[in-house]
């Protein structure tokens, strides 16, 4: 199954509110959030799992039935862009033409999430010229409401950029997500000292990411296969086990995607404040 | 405020005057300096084509031309002037400012005369600073670098440099930053102002669709002028103010 397979589905092909574990919440689908979510998935390091998190985003969408735009700024080795074919551009921040054609989208404020997977050489350089051409303000601005979800890898220097950010850009909404597969923090010693070293980074909400183990990893590898469809309807071919390993690792993390969204819900309804 | 001329000229050509100019117009008009401008790239007037409504375009050698600027420096109510001099012609117009007795006006402290001198990079520009030395004796005189062409300056040989400066002694110099290729050229297909493609507008005030990061680059690059200007207190200079 993959992307290409006519997303969202129709009415009746099913959603993941109707997938999960709860039959009878169907609040999930057909539901627009006000506002235009940027998120840009981000480390000073590569190999921490941000193209993981941008991937887990889109299917989420798709999941919800909601389009978004996406963008892989890695020029050379992309892995995100090639998993949702005209969905997500690949572009080469070091260019100004690619910097147009990213930033540019990502300040129109039509309720379409974007999502980016920023390449962890283009971390300085990306926030850099954000500062620069103010890309934040200029966000707010328009309505456009940009998080930044900073990967933790453990190293002091990765610590230090979180508190960089921080500093710089002190009202972007930032979510510290720890992908324990790819950035295991904890090693050997376990979820302690994986709390100690989270505890280390700027004090935002965390989003978790469990770690798979080498046969399910294995099978989230092609390209075509498409996160969100196996919800719905998995490859006849793939293992049962597998089939429910892979569901039992993405219910979380989309509920934590749910959960964000249904806070920002709530912030926003002038009602209950 | 004594009427003020500022005078943007260099000798050689492609170095950037007219840009320098406009970014002085969007600097002088953010800093509600109501300035009035004379192109003297007779008859095309690049400057005009940013600045239309405030530029009026002048053939400096001209008689009339020179009564147009000179007569009128009292008379209107805009008190700031800024001549773009075209190409090749900076000796001329500062000879023919001297000969219609400007030159002595502001020696006597009826008006206030700036120069901004555009420098190339080669040593040929040293020999334009010796040449203009007998005209600035009681101007504002500035060395202007300009970085937006990706000029790469020569290093000031000492011994070269007291030999030119013997007879000048300018009051500072001003660094142009570069601004990436790909804005500059949107602002010069756009024909407007820079703080106008900032704005995001069109010549006519309407709404324009240009890209926020070429606008974002401008802007930046215009903060860093207006960083230098002020650090060389431009606007006290022209008030009068020490």
């Amino acid at each position: 199954m993959n992307h290409a397979q006519g997303w969202p589905p129709d009415e009746g092909e099913g959603s993941y509110a109707e997938m999960s574990s709860n039959p009878g919440d169907d609040s999930v689908q057909a539901e627009v959030p006000a506002e235009t979510f940027v998120f840009i998935c981000c480390a000073p390091h590569g190999r921490v799992g941000t193209s993981t998190t941008a991937r887990l985003l889109s299917d989420y969408c798709l999941a919800t039935r909601r389009s978004f735009a996406g963008f892989d700024a890695d020029p050379h080795e992309p892995d995100y862009a090639p998993r949702f074919g005209e969905r997500v551009a690949n572009v080469d921040l070091a260019n100004v033409q690619g910097q147009i054609a990213m930033i540019d989208r990502l300040l129109v404020a039509d309720r379409e999430p974007k999502i980016v997977d920023l390449w962890s050489r283009s971390f300085t350089r990306f926030f850099g010229l954000a500062q620069e051409i103010g890309f934040f303000d200029e966000a707010r601005g328009k309505g456009v409401t940009p998080v930044i979800l900073f990967h933790a890898d453990g190293a002091e220097a990765s610590t230090a950029a979180a508190y960089r950010l921080a500093a710089t850009f002190p009202g972007v909404e930032t979510l510290l997500v720890h992908n324990e597969g790819a950035a295991p923090l904890g090693g050997q010693a376990g979820e302690r000292l994986a709390n100690e070293r989270l505890a280390a980074y700027p004090p935002h909400r965390r989003l978790k990411i469990r770690a798979l183990d080498a046969a399910m990893r294995q099978a989230l590898e092609p390209n075509d296969l498409s996160l969100s469809w196996l919800l719905i309807d998995p490859p006849r071919e793939m293992s049962l086990v597998v089939r429910s390993g892979l569901r039992a690792w993405l219910q979380p993390v989309f509920s934590q995607f749910r959960s964000f969204e249904l806070r920002h819900a709530f912030d926003s309804a002038s009602f209950l404040s | 405020m004594k009427p003020a001329v500022i005078l943007v000229g260099a000798d050689k050509g492609g170095v950037g005057k007219t840009t320098i100019s406009r970014a002085l117009l969007d600097y002088l008009a953010a800093n509600n300096v109501l300035t009035r401008a004379f192109d003297t790239e007779f008859p095309r007037g690049t400057l005009k084509r940013f600045h239309g409504p405030i530029t009026e375009v002048v053939d400096i050698t001209q008689t009339a031309d020179q009564m147009r600027i000179i007569d009128t420096l009292n008379a209107a109510q805009v008190k700031v002037s800024v001549i773009d001099t075209r190409a090749g012609a900076l000796g001329g117009v500062l000879k023919a400012l001297r000969d219609v007795g400007f030159l002595d006006a502001v020696k006597a402290g009826e008006y206030s005369f700036t120069l901004l001198h555009v420098l190339g990079p080669s040593i040929a520009s040293l020999d334009e600073i010796s040449e203009v030395a007998p005209y600035v004796q009681d101007a504002n005189y500035f060395l202007v670098k300009n970085h937006i062409n990706d000029t790469n300056f020569f290093e000031w040989d000492p011994v070269t440099h007291r030999h030119y400066f013997e007879k000048v002694r300018p009051s500072g110099e001003l660094t142009i930053p570069k601004l990436n290729e790909m804005s500059y050229e949107q602002v010069e297909i756009s024909g407007v102002p820079f703080s106008t493609f900032v704005a995001n507008k069109t010549a006519s005030g309407d709404p324009a669709n240009q890209s926020f990061v070429l606008r974002g680059y401008v802007r930046t690059w215009q903060a860093k002028i207006a960083d230098e200007l002020n650090r060389v207190k431009l606007l006290d200079l022209l008030a009068g103010r020490d």
